[in-house]
């Protein structure tokens, strides 16, 4: 319930929330910051969103009036979520080094342990 | 349970995003005039809730929340208390509810407002340009004010969740409110109604760039996919991230994208953690 599945593209979001932990992003920034194809981050949002690692605000009608644009929807990571993603993206650095090549191959019953 | 970590705290902005609730009408009347009768709001809305009950709007959002917009645009016009209240009940007239009850439970007042505000013809009231109308609507309103105060109140919300119209139906609309009810609006004073519903019905029929408009069209049907109580957010953060595209090839792939993580979202937003947000 409380996780999130930390597929590549979770964590690239992530870490890009997690480099400026206090500043409010709109989904294309962090598209963008993250590197992702434009248009595939709102799953993932709606995602770290539910689960609480996220918090989603509308943008301040000043400033997007005095832009002359429609209001952007902001992203902010929560303290929690911030802690929790930190353990998740260290968890999933290591568990992607675990099979190490050689010892899948000698031992293809414990093949895996991928989650 | 209680121990582990906190899950799920919906930000206090959560609820007043789209629709705003009972509470914010009834603060919205008092910060007017503080000695409004709270009790008759909630009564008024809890009729309104009873003979809407099942009606959706266009978005799938319950058809109350269309009532409780339009109340808290009357209100935030200073309109006093029986205004606001024909405001929530404006659009019982279409329902099963019998026609003597309003006048029953709510009194003359209101159920005469009620009458005039499906009877008034926008057109006749003086429009932009000579203003010889009432300027201030505030304490004591004449009738023919607190009519059109409801009834411009109604056409903006209706131009605020345009999107999910017919597209043929939009154009008609937005073509009524800008000859219509953006220059009556502003006659009577009412400027920041009046600019609004200008600036809405402009955006309907000059839409930027030609495949802004299908993109966009694009957007607001794939927001059907959504549980009906998320669509007008997605739609709206879509349509504010597509418009900072300035070319035509990657609205339209971004739109694609959108299109290809709809089905995911859709089943995030169904999940049962996610009913607290929306």
């Amino acid at each position: 319930m409380g996780m999130p599945r930390m597929t590549l593209q979770t964590q690239l979001v992530l870490r890009a929330l997690l480099e400026a932990p206090a500043k409010q992003r709109y989904g294309l920034e962090l598209c963008e910051l993250a590197g992702l194809p434009s248009g595939t981050i709102y799953p993932i949002l709606a995602r770290l969103e539910q689960v609480g690692w996220l918090d989603s605000s509308w943008e301040d009608p000043t400033v997007h009036e005095a832009a002359g644009r429609p209001r952007r929807r902001f992203y902010r990571i929560t303290q929690n979520g911030a802690e929790q993603a930190r353990d998740a993206l260290a968890r999933a650095y290591r568990s992607r080094k675990q099979p190490l090549p050689g010892w899948a191959a000698a031992h293809p019953a414990a093949g895996g342990g991928a989650s | 349970m209680k121990g582990q970590r906190r899950v799920i705290v919906p930000s206090p902005t959560a609820q007043t995003d789209l629709t705003p609730t009972l509470e914010n009408v009834i603060a919205a009347v008092r910060s007017h005039h503080s000695d409004a009768d709270a009790g008759l709001l909630e009564r008024a809305y809890a009729e309104a809730s009873i003979w809407h009950t099942g009606q959706r709007r266009h978005s799938g959002d319950p058809y109350i929340t269309h009532c409780l917009a339009v109340a808290a645009i009357v209100a935030d016009l200073r309109m006093p208390l029986p205004v606001v209240c024909a405001a929530l009940l404006h659009d019982v007239d279409d329902t099963a509810c019998p026609p003597q009850r309003i006048a029953d439970q709510f009194g003359k007042e209101v159920a005469d407002l009620i009458a005039a505000v499906r009877t008034a013809v926008v057109s006749a009231y003086p429009q932009a340009g000579r203003g010889t109308a009432p300027r201030s609507a505030a304490a004591c309103p004449s009738r023919e004010m607190a009519v059109l105060a409801i009834r411009l109140a109604d056409r903006l919300h209706n131009m605020r969740t345009i999107a999910f119209v017919a597209p043929a139906k939009q154009l008609l609309k937005a073509r009524e409110t800008l000859d219509v009810f953006a220059p009556v609006a502003s006659a009577a004073g009412l400027e920041t109604v009046g600019r609004e519903l200008q600036d809405l019905a402009s955006a309907v029929l000059q839409p930027a760039p030609s495949s802004y408009a299908v993109s966009g069209w694009l957007l607001t049907a794939l927001t059907l996919l959504l549980p009906s109580g998320h669509r007008a957010r997605w739609q709206e953060e879509w349509s504010a991230d597509l418009a900072a595209y300035a070319t035509r090839r990657a609205r339209t792939r971004f739109t694609l994208r959108v299109l290809l993580g709809a089905p995911r979202l859709s089943m995030t937003l169904r999940s049962p953690f996610c009913r607290e947000r929306r």
